[in-house]
């Protein structure tokens, strides 16, 4: 009896009217782009045996293979229908890492220190033109171009397929291309579109140049008022009590008397994505496809991505023509180019002539 | 920017080194963390499979590696290496263990001389995570599944179909590349390539 | 009766799992280790083993073609194409080996001297850094007034390194120096270069120097140093008992404190084997040039 009892109170709880319906008008406002697909590892143990995964490996070697020996597509198209670079053009961009820092001297002895970028790998995996572009929605009011710009997605690091989920590979299977670890867009005018397949090398840029590097800042973690915004700090000693390192005051009475948004105050530092804009570059490896550029200021940290543009800097954005709609895949190459102002290691010691 | 120190050369670990230690704070400071470890160290080779919290037992996995490195590198005549060895084994006996014993043990391997498993953990408890912690070769039964009949596990099965039929038309594009330069061979006619013909022909047969 | 089959079955079982073992109760042999034959192992192995040796021994000469060990830091390619520019530097100018302790006369080119040149003599009392950022410092007493210059090893502003006395002290940093006697760092300026025959290990310098009385820049009672004689001297009870206290006797026991700081032997020889044969290269053309200078000059006369 019990049992058909509690069987019972069950079954009355079931009631139809508990389900969540959406009204019609509900429409997703907001969404992602429709290439924007999640990419999270798909670790698991498929209980594989030696032979099969062998198998698996020589598959996508086989595949790693073909896709090397594919050929630039520019080399038919490009070549006899060259356009023309404008100073108002916006050329493609490059997705590199960080790969750390070291001096090289100047031609009158000074030191600079330089940040190298590797350019991995970089292949164009995708062409929207601004047509058929439709970016995301967002609540931010954000600044946005005025004219039409053309949707480019750039690729780079080719992977393996299997660690990476079926709606990602997606991505790349609908243009023939391997999945690449990182997928990144730049916004370009229509006339410097590329076809599916480019690849992209350092020599994108040239020696001199003064590109802007987007990238996520070194995660700090949650920090104090002293290291997060420079704050002075309290004196060590002259009777300070546990206030060596506070902010002090953090607003003022009267009316305001509040805390005023934007004050000041400890929290999360760094992992957040800053651009430094206007920086030259000194010296380029054709070999490696290495750029060395002038300061230490690059966010991110070693082994950190970055995405490298032409800059918007107003004296310092390009004068004469680039390499246009990217750089051409030529033989004749020196390995190593330098801007005028860096004294290469290869050259005799510097002197100074008496005047 | 550090340079290194060379003054000592170390042979490299197998295993995963994280840039900085763990702290595993205790009331003594950096001298009791180097005891806890000791003691750690110690257990593991008497026992050669422990179970112990998750920092603890990865911090006392590099610190074991470590010293078996160094008493392969080095042997029991070097009185440096046997210093260490005293310090960190706190049972005298294991001194001999671990030169008469691991060191021939582990002397020819390729990878690294202990093994690390997450232990089974009780779910929204709040005990700290356990793992186990092995020397390879230990007497013991193994941890983990049996993976003695994995080839009758449906990925497989489809998995084998699928290798048959790869390897198949690799040998066939292979064939048809191979009567192509038959062919060219045959309108140069020279000597040489005859003898690369009969190569191809006894892959061909092979395959 | 099943509680008797059950006991038999343990026992198979049980011996089933020994039959698979071998019979080994205590294990002492790894699982599946294919033996080769242990002559010829053993005789390539130890060819092999004298060889990469002999290259790591190069490490204490150039010790900047290390890189920081630092694992965050570490970028295969970078190093790589600092190296080579390390020997595109290095095959410009001839920078010798030195150590610390060593004196040594550096000739620079500088824009705001008379001549534009600038040289300096001094001893060297550190060297740190690594690659391209490797640098040392050299400390002298001039007119009464202690100097030290501190110069970048690949500056290509450097036109000369010259060793005039080459040899080690007693510890690695000299720091201790600046509150010494004025007379363990003074060295002439017209000072001859002193030439070891070739062959000879780098001497050691044994010589132990005097402080002044306190104040000191460091404490320097605390780091244990070789080359200073009368430190205890200046010590009140106090510093003795401190001295005590801070002593870490167990870091010299903290294995992974050590392999933090090291670069292992195996990613060592593989930067020398990269590395060794130009460094080598460049100092047979050195002594080769070397040689046929000293054939048309008079020898200096050794003081």
């Amino acid at each position: 009896m019990d049992n058909l009892k509690v069987l019972c109170s069950k079954l009355i709880k079931l009631r139809v009217d508990h389900i969540v319906t959406r009204s019609a008008k509900f429409t997703v406002k907001y969404r992602p782009p429709h290439w924007y697909a999640p990419k999270v590892n798909v670790v698991k143990d498929d209980d594989l045996t030696q032979d099969n995964m062998q198998f698996i490996k020589e598959v996508i070697s086989d595949r790693n293979d073909s896709q090397q020996e594919l050929e630039s597509p520019l080399v038919q198209s490009i070549s006899h229908t060259s356009q023309q670079w404008l100073p108002t053009t916006r050329r493609v961009g490059l997705i590199a890492r960080k790969i750390g820092n070291y001096p090289v001297w100047s031609n009158n002895g000074k030191k600079m220190q330089t940040t190298l970028l590797q350019v991995v790998d970089n292949h164009v995996i995708k062409y929207i033109p601004p047509e058929e572009f439709k970016p995301m929605l967002t609540t931010e009011r954000n600044w946005r171009e005025k004219r039409k710009l053309g949707c480019m997605l750039v690729g780079s690091e080719t992977i393996n397929p299997s660690t990476v989920t079926k709606d990602y590979c997606g991505l790349f299977n609908s243009v023939g291309m391997l999945p690449k670890r990182h997928l990144r867009r730049f916004m370009v005018s229509p006339e410097a579109a590329l076809p599916t397949g480019t690849p992209l090398f350092a020599t994108h840029f040239r020696v001199g140049d003064y590109i802007d590097i987007r990238a996520k800042t070194i995660d700090r973690g949650f920090q104090g008022v002293m290291k997060r915004w420079g704050f002075k700090g309290m004196p060590a000693s002259h009777g300070v009590t546990k206030t060596h390192r506070r902010p002090g005051n953090i607003g003022s009475g009267g009316e305001k008397a509040r805390v005023w948004p934007g004050t000041k105050m400890p929290g999360h530092m760094g992992n957040r994505w800053r651009i430094i804009r206007g920086v030259k570059i000194l010296r380029v490896n054709t070999k490696y496809n290495v750029l060395w550029t002038l300061g230490v200021a690059i966010p991110g940290e070693t082994g950190a991505m970055c995405y490298l543009f032409d800059t918007v800097l107003p004296l310092r954005k390009l004068k004469s023509s680039p390499p246009f709609p990217t750089y051409f895949p030529s033989d004749d190459l020196p390995v190593e180019y330098y801007d005028e102002c860096v004294h290469p290691f290869s050259d005799p010691t510097l002197t100074f002539e008496e005047t | 920017m550090n340079q290194a120190d060379v003054s000592k050369l170390v042979s490299k670990l197998r295993i995963r080194v994280p840039a900085e230690p763990r702290k595993l704070r205790n009331i003594k400071g950096p001298e009791g963390r180097i005891d806890k470890l000791r003691k750690t160290v110690t257990g593991l080779i008497k026992y050669e499979r422990i179970e112990l919290n998750s920092n603890r037992g990865q911090e006392a996995r590099q610190y074991a590696e470590r010293l078996i490195s160094e008493a392969i590198r080095h042997g029991d005549c070097h009185k440096p290496t046997m210093d260490i060895a005293d310090y960190w084994l706190l049972e005298k006996e294991l001194i001999h263990k671990l030169f008469k014993v691991l060191v021939p043990r582990f002397q020819d391997s390729n990878t690294c001389y202990t093994r690390l498993l997450n232990a089974p953990r009780i779910i929204h408890s709040r005990n700290p995570d356990k793992v186990i912690l092995e020397l390879k070769g230990n007497p013991y039964p193994v941890l983990g599944s049996n993976k003695m009949n994995n080839r009758f596990l449906i990925q497989n099965v489809l998995l084998d179909a699928a290798k048959y039929d790869y390897r198949q038309a690799k040998y066939a594009e292979f064939a048809k590349k191979i009567v192509n330069k038959e062919e060219k061979i045959d309108t140069t006619e020279t000597e040489a390539p005859s003898i690369e013909k009969q190569q191809s022909d006894d892959k061909l047969t092979q395959s | 009766m099943s509680l008797a089959i059950r006991r038999t079955t343990e026992l198979i079982g049980a011996a089933k799992w020994f039959l698979r073992r071998d019979s080994r109760v205590l294990s002492t042999l790894p699982e599946k280790v294919e033996e080769p034959p242990a002559e010829l192992t053993s005789k390539r192995y130890r060819r092999r083993f004298f060889q990469n040796e002999a290259i790591l021994e190069t490490r204490h000469a150039y010790p900047e073609f290390l890189p920081d060990p630092n694992p965050n830091w570490r970028n295969s390619l970078r190093e790589k194409l600092e190296r080579a520019d390390m020997l595109e530097r290095r095959s410009q100018i001839d920078i010798p080996e030195f150590y610390v302790g060593s004196v040594l006369a550096v000739t620079i080119s500088d824009p705001h001297a008379q001549s534009k040149t600038n040289r300096f003599v001094g001893i060297c009392i550190e060297r740190k850094g690594c690659g391209l950022r490797a640098e040392f410092t050299l400390r002298n007493v001039v007119d009464h007034q202690g100097l030290e210059v501190r110069y970048d090893l690949y500056d290509p502003t450097i036109q000369s390194i010259q060793v005039l006395r080459l040899e080690k002290r007693l510890d690695d940093k000299l720091f201790y120096l600046r509150d010494a006697l004025p007379e363990y760092s003074t060295f002439s300026f017209d000072m001859d270069p002193e030439i070891l025959p070739e062959g000879t290990p780098i001497p050691v310098n044994p010589v132990q120097v005097k402080l002044k009385p306190r104040p000191w820049l460091e404490r320097w009672e605390r780091q244990e140093l070789k080359g200073v004689s009368n430190i205890e001297e200046h010590l009140k009870e106090k510093d003795r008992v401190r001295r005590e206290l801070r002593k870490t006797p167990w870091e010299k026991y903290d294995l992974m404190k050590q392999y933090r700081k090291t670069i292992p032997i195996e990613d060592q020889s593989k930067i020398w084997a990269e590395v060794h044969n130009q460094l080598q290269q460049l100092q047979m053309a050195r002594k080769k040039s070397a040689r046929k200078r000293t054939f048309t000059t008079p020898k200096t006369q050794l003081g």
